[in-house]
């Protein structure tokens, strides 16, 4: 993984772990954002013991796969002992009433929680057609989470998993995206739900490259998080299309030439882009598996400013384009094994954003497009997501006036601006087998920020 | 005059003979000595002149052609000079050597010579005759290869002492050499000149440059300077300059046995841009049989030379 | 000239050379964005374009051959250098080659005829050239004095020759495009050979306004995405004038030719000016393209080289394509008629268009190729229909691999006609009255 640091890096977090700097912000009562323990090939997945808090079936089964996991799992807290995780089992709730046992242990045990340590519970979704009183435990999950990442410090998130009816606490495709929010490839992702639809099936996983073999086509991938995404998709095996529009092609050519994959010059809002993109998979790889729709422009303006050009080449490279090219896919024989497709959102999207109307209907359009493709998916045992990036160190946003930059990326529960590595990692998870159970999500990668959801 | 060594040097030194040529030009001025009429009787002859491998490569690279082991044309004349010129500095030569010009340079080639071997030079000088502008004089060169006693090239140059007349020769007019030709005629009023196929652009050193590879320094050449104390406004290019590197240009390579001609019109004043014309011209089999050229002043249009190359039969 | 016996058709070789696809850098006016880039620079950065595009990472490839046409000393192994700084492995070997403007066009058939003979599988031909990073020499003068002094033994034999240095010597050298046998720049040679074959200002400025017009529309429909990696910030040839009309092109002045008594008819604008940048085409077998996952565009079916006897005027310095297309044709059985596309290098309009004349010339045909009447005419229809080097510039050695490219691309699209591989040819005029032509087909492959 390469650290470099974009143009107008976050040198204030660099500053405040340091030395004086760490005194200073201290004393002055400063905020102090943690450095994030991100992923690295070959390092453990957590650092310390896991703490799996939870009575029932569901709760002593997932120990048991965490022990698998060789993991060092605690049923019950030893007060004083550092912990690496919290796992919060909640499977089997009927009513608020039951929630104090459980959510309060794990509160006990919050003070053990070690830097860049990981609350994760798991519940499932409250439905219209259930009874209140279960429906009204299940969703007072979602407030305890989302007030639970904003208390955590140092760096730790809380994140929740959803489990459809028929999921087990340690199904295959609960354990696949558990593993993702406890390992450091989660560390700019939280107070964020998952929601894991099937039960999957088990099978051997490799864990150091988990795209091995799969060919995988990455939009925008000339620079910032696109570039990220190639990079992140190449170190977990897959080969990689690094496409962008052909004005970049310098760009892209230099980051193929890194990865190791080939260099597609298309203009994605051109007709037949898709088509172009599936010739050249099928020309020199006879397939493809997984499609990252990361191409995004910004036109900013006031709404009542706002021209034609603007909105219309916006709409057309942030929503139009992707809907065109999964047609094509959907329509290929070559995307048919497992496929999935990541679609880059935002948090806009989510939340708007002033002077941003046409990119913010752009990105709450993926949003939509995501939920109403991944039932067309499924039948190929397909899979499609969102990831919501919110505010991220790139070449982007280091042309943010400084205060402004400097106000946007304290706004989240981590106190800082994510990395495209943060976003890549989120997208390599849901385009891998481990994420088989995940379909129609928008995963915030966003440092739990303040807006929005 | 007796055989030399081994080089051209050893025959008479051309640099010498122009300072004698200036002291006896001041003398006979000075003296008031009475003019001759007729021309030496006896010819200058040299032998055992071998060219110099590293000078005769100069000379090629200035005419922008290959070093090759066989002489260039205008090479042999240039080894042949020294001999002509001791012919017009000697004491019964009627004409004063400096300010001499050259009008015209008719050469036949008879047989390729090969560098190694020793030349024989024999001139003389012929033809006194009169012309609108002076009196003009042709200077044999013939050239022998040893051991064979064949003539392998034979020139002979035209030249006019302008403003010398002589007493008893032919008037103006009467010129029956035909240097009073149209085109060189024409060549004063400027001619209406043909597409160029090629132009050479001659710097300033292009005297000098030609006067290091054939040994001929004539101030007039040289400078400015120099050629100012003898009454040019400017140096002119070397009049064998533009004949070697004109025919050197032309059917390459030469065949066996060749002749060339030109003639001088307007003196290249340099620096300067000359145009040139070659027309190649065929033999009834399509072959190759000769070419015509024309040389002439790129802006001014005024002529320079013209001439030509023509195959002889082996 | 006596017109040569069409050769008999290349034996029937063990495998064929097929063009899996180029890519060059963007080519720019001289003096302009890429003023501080080397030949090195752009021939390594349009290698790396070609890699990224195919994905030759750490692929050994047979042989690269490249050259440029002004060319620096230092630049003795050129084309290796820019290998070992590419993506390519390092094991790569390459050479360079130099046969002036028609440099990319005889590395392509020159690599061909290797992959063809089954001595190497893979090749990449290439070209660059920089007129802005040109190189220039010490004058002569000092140059003599310079080698004079390091063979020199004694300190007073060294001070000798250096007193022959005279102020003049200081001044450098810098490269000239004049024939060293004329002294006439190229254009004013092409200005001959217009005014020899007639050919008027108005034909030749609509030609060029044809190939901005071809190229700037074969930009907008992305037929260049797969051809071209940007550099330097230039996304498109930034010689090109999309909005250019006859009415501009016919107010520029002459600059060639003004003193050939007729109306001066060569302007800036339908000649070409100095340019900038790098060409690769990657050539293969079909095997090793097959076994690679790579496409196959075209096949490099044939290629003449031709030489004319310009020094005296008797031909243009740049007809000399006018000769080699007839032998080329002949010997593989074809006329102009049979060719879908028609690629003929825009050194100047006029060199287009005076080949054209040439061809469609009774008295040519007869007299100079040896046939019984006229060679042919090309159909305007398939000459240079996505632009050619007015529009694009010309990088001298870089055109031969722009137009390879272009027209391998040009055929695949094309597939068959009338149920038979699409057919090209390539023509480049180059310096010294030379010329290297090509036919390409398709590449189709049985199903």
């Amino acid at each position: 993984m390469r650290s470099r640091s974009a143009p107008g890096a976050d040198s204030y977090t660099a500053f405040v772990n340091r030395g004086f700097g760490r005194v200073l912000a201290r004393r002055l009562g400063l905020p102090r954002p943690a450095i994030l323990r991100r992923y690295t090939p070959g390092a453990p997945l957590l650092a310390g013991p896991v703490l799996v808090v939870g009575v029932g079936a569901g709760a002593d089964a997932l120990a048991g796969a965490l022990l698998a996991w060789q993991l060092d799992v605690r049923r019950h807290a030893t007060p004083g002992e550092r912990l690496a995780a919290i796992v919060v089992v909640l499977d089997e709730l009927a009513h608020p009433d039951e929630l104090s046992d459980p959510v309060r242990a794990a509160g006990a045990s919050l003070r053990d929680l070690a830097g860049n340590g990981r609350v994760v519970t798991i519940s499932r979704p409250a439905a219209a057609d259930q009874a209140p009183a279960p429906a009204a435990a299940r969703h007072a999950v979602d407030g305890i989470l989302r007030s639970l990442a904003k208390e955590l410090r140092a760096g730790s998130t809380a994140n929740g998993l959803m489990l459809a009816d028929g999921v087990a606490p340690d199904a295959p495709n609960t354990l696949g995206a558990l593993r993702f929010l406890l390992s450091a490839r989660s560390a700019f992702v939280d107070g964020q739900f998952l929601s894991v639809g099937t039960p999957g099936q088990a099978g051997a996983i490799d864990r150091a490259r988990p795209l091995d073999g799969r060919v995988a086509v990455v939009t925008g991938a000339a620079r910032g998080i696109g570039a990220a995404i190639a990079r992140t998709l190449a170190r977990d095996g897959a080969a990689v299309i690094a496409v962008d529009v052909p004005a970049a092609g310098d760009h892209l050519a230099a980051v193929a030439n890194e990865i190791r994959g080939t260099a597609l010059q298309v203009d994605i809002t051109a007709a037949d882009a898709g088509e172009r993109i599936l010739a050249h998979a099928a020309q020199r790889h006879g397939r493809l598996d997984i499609v990252v729709h990361n191409a995004g422009i910004t036109r900013d303006k006031l709404l009542a400013n706002m021209d034609a050009a603007r909105w219309d080449s916006v709409i057309a490279v942030n929503i139009a384009a992707q809907l065109r090219i999964n047609e094509a896919l959907l329509a290929s024989d070559l995307f048919t094994r497992s496929p999935r497709i990541v679609s880059v959102s935002s948090t806009s999207g989510i939340a708007g954003n002033r002077g941003q109307t046409n990119y913010a209907a752009s990105k709450a359009g993926v949003i939509g497009m995501v939920k109403a493709t991944a039932p067309l998916l499924a039948g190929r045992g397909g899979t499609v997501n969102a990831v919501a990036p919110g505010f991220i160190e790139t070449e982007m946003t280091a042309r943010i006036p400084f205060a402004t930059r400097e106000v946007a990326r304290r706004l989240n529960s981590l106190q800082q601006g994510g990395k495209p590595a943060d976003v890549a990692e989120a997208i390599a998870f849901l385009a891998s087998d481990a994420a088989a159970g995940v379909t129609g999500n928008v995963l915030r990668v966003c440092g739990q920020n303040l807006v929005g959801q | 005059m007796s055989a030399g060594g081994g080089r051209p040097a050893a025959g008479p030194s051309l640099s010498k003979l122009y300072v004698n040529a200036v002291a006896m030009a001041a003398k006979a001025r000075l003296l008031r000595t009475a003019p001759v009429l007729t021309l030496p009787s006896r010819a200058a002859e040299v032998t055992g002149i071998r060219a110099d491998p590293a000078k005769l490569t100069e000379f090629q690279h200035l005419m922008g052609q290959p070093a090759r082991d066989v002489l260039p044309s205008g090479y042999v004349h240039a080894l042949a000079f020294p001999v002509a010129m001791s012919v017009m500095v000697d004491d019964e030569f009627p004409l004063p050597l400096l300010g001499m010009i050259h009008l015209r340079n008719e050469v036949e080639h008879l047989a390729p010579i090969q560098y190694r071997q020793p030349l024989a030079v024999r001139a003389w000088a012929r033809n006194l005759a009169g012309h609108r502008a002076g009196t003009q004089v042709e200077i044999v060169a013939e050239v022998r290869a040893a051991p064979d006693p064949a003539v392998v090239w034979r020139g002979v140059s035209t030249y006019l002492a302008r403003g010398v007349f002589l007493p008893g020769l032919d008037k103006p007019g009467l010129d029956k050499h035909g240097l009073d030709r149209p085109a060189t005629a024409s060549a004063r009023e400027g001619f209406d000149p043909p597409a160029a196929t090629a132009r050479w652009r001659l710097g300033v050193d292009t005297g000098r440059a030609y006067a290091a590879v054939s040994g001929d320094f004539n101030p007039i050449h040289l400078s400015v300077l120099s050629a100012r104390m003898l009454g040019m406004r400017r140096s002119i290019a070397h009049g064998m300059y533009a004949a070697s590197r004109v025919i050197e240009g032309i059917g390459s390579p030469k065949p066996d046995a060749f002749a060339w001609d030109i003639s001088f019109g307007a003196p290249i004043f340099l620096p300067a841009t000359v145009s040139l014309c070659v027309t190649d011209r065929s033999d009834d089999g399509g072959g190759w049989a000769g070419a015509g050229f024309v040389g002439w002043n790129a802006s001014s249009a005024r002529q320079h030379f013209s001439g030509s190359v023509r195959v002889l039969p082996a | 000239m006596t017109p040569r016996a069409p050769q008999p058709a290349p034996a029937a070789l063990p495998r064929r050379a097929v063009v899996v696809g180029g890519n060059r850098i963007p080519f720019a006016r001289a003096g302009g964005a890429y003023a501080k880039a080397s030949n090195q620079d752009m021939l390594t950065a349009a290698l790396d374009g070609l890699v990224a595009r195919f994905g030759l990472q750490d692929e050994t490839i047979g042989e690269v051959a490249a050259g440029a046409v002004l060319k620096h000393s230092r630049d003795f192994n050129l084309t290796r250098e820019a290998v070992l700084g590419s993506a390519l492995a390092p094991t790569t070997p390459a050479y360079d080659l130099q046969q002036a403007c028609a440099t990319g066009m005889e590395a392509v058939v020159g690599l061909s005829n290797k992959i063809r003979l089954g001595q190497i599988d893979s090749a990449i031909a290439g070209g660059v050239d920089s007129a802005s990073d040109a190189p220039i020499a010490v004058s002569e003068g000092l140059r003599a004095i310079l080698l004079d002094l390091n063979r020199a033994k004694t300190v007073r034999r060294r001070a000798r020759i250096l007193a022959r240095l005279r102020p003049k010597d200081l001044s450098p050298d810098s490269p000239s495009t004049s024939e060293p046998r004329t002294g006439l720049s190229m254009g004013e040679h092409q200005a001959l050979t217009t005014k020899q074959w007639n050919i008027t200002r108005q034909a030749q400025d609509e030609l060029a306004l044809a190939s901005h017009q071809n190229l700037a529309a074969a930009y907008d429909r992305g037929f260049f995405d797969d051809l071209i990696t940007p550099y330097r910030g230039v996304a498109r040839d930034n010689n090109l004038r999309a909005d250019s009309t006859l009415a501009k092109l016919a107010s520029l002045k002459p600059v060639f030719g003004k003193n050939l008594g007729a109306a001066a008819t060569m302007t800036a604008g339908n000649s070409t000016p100095l340019t900038d940048g790098a060409s690769t085409v990657l050539l293969a077998s079909e095997e090793w393209a097959t076994a690679h996952d790579l496409p196959m565009l075209a096949t490099v079916v044939d290629g003449e080289a031709g030489a004319v006897d310009f020094v005296h005027g008797r031909d243009g310095l740049l007809m000399a394509p006018a000769f080699a297309v007839p032998r080329l044709l002949a010997r593989n059985g074809l006329t102009l008629d049979d060719l879908d596309f028609v690629e003929i290098h825009e050194a100047f309009a006029g060199t287009v268009l005076a080949t054209l004349a040439a061809w469609e010339d009774p008295d040519f045909g007869r007299d100079r190729l040896g046939l019984d009447g006229a060679f042919g005419t090309v159909d305007r229809g398939r000459l240079n229909v996505n632009g050619s080097s007015l529009a694009a510039g010309h990088p001298f050695a870089a055109t031969g691999g722009r137009l390879v490219a272009t027209l391998a691309k040009m055929l695949h699209d094309a597939g068959t006609v009338d149920g038979r591989p699409a057919r090209g040819l390539i023509s480049v005029c180059a310096a010294g009255g030379q010329g290297v032509v090509a036919l390409l087909e398709a590449s189709v492959q049985d199903a």
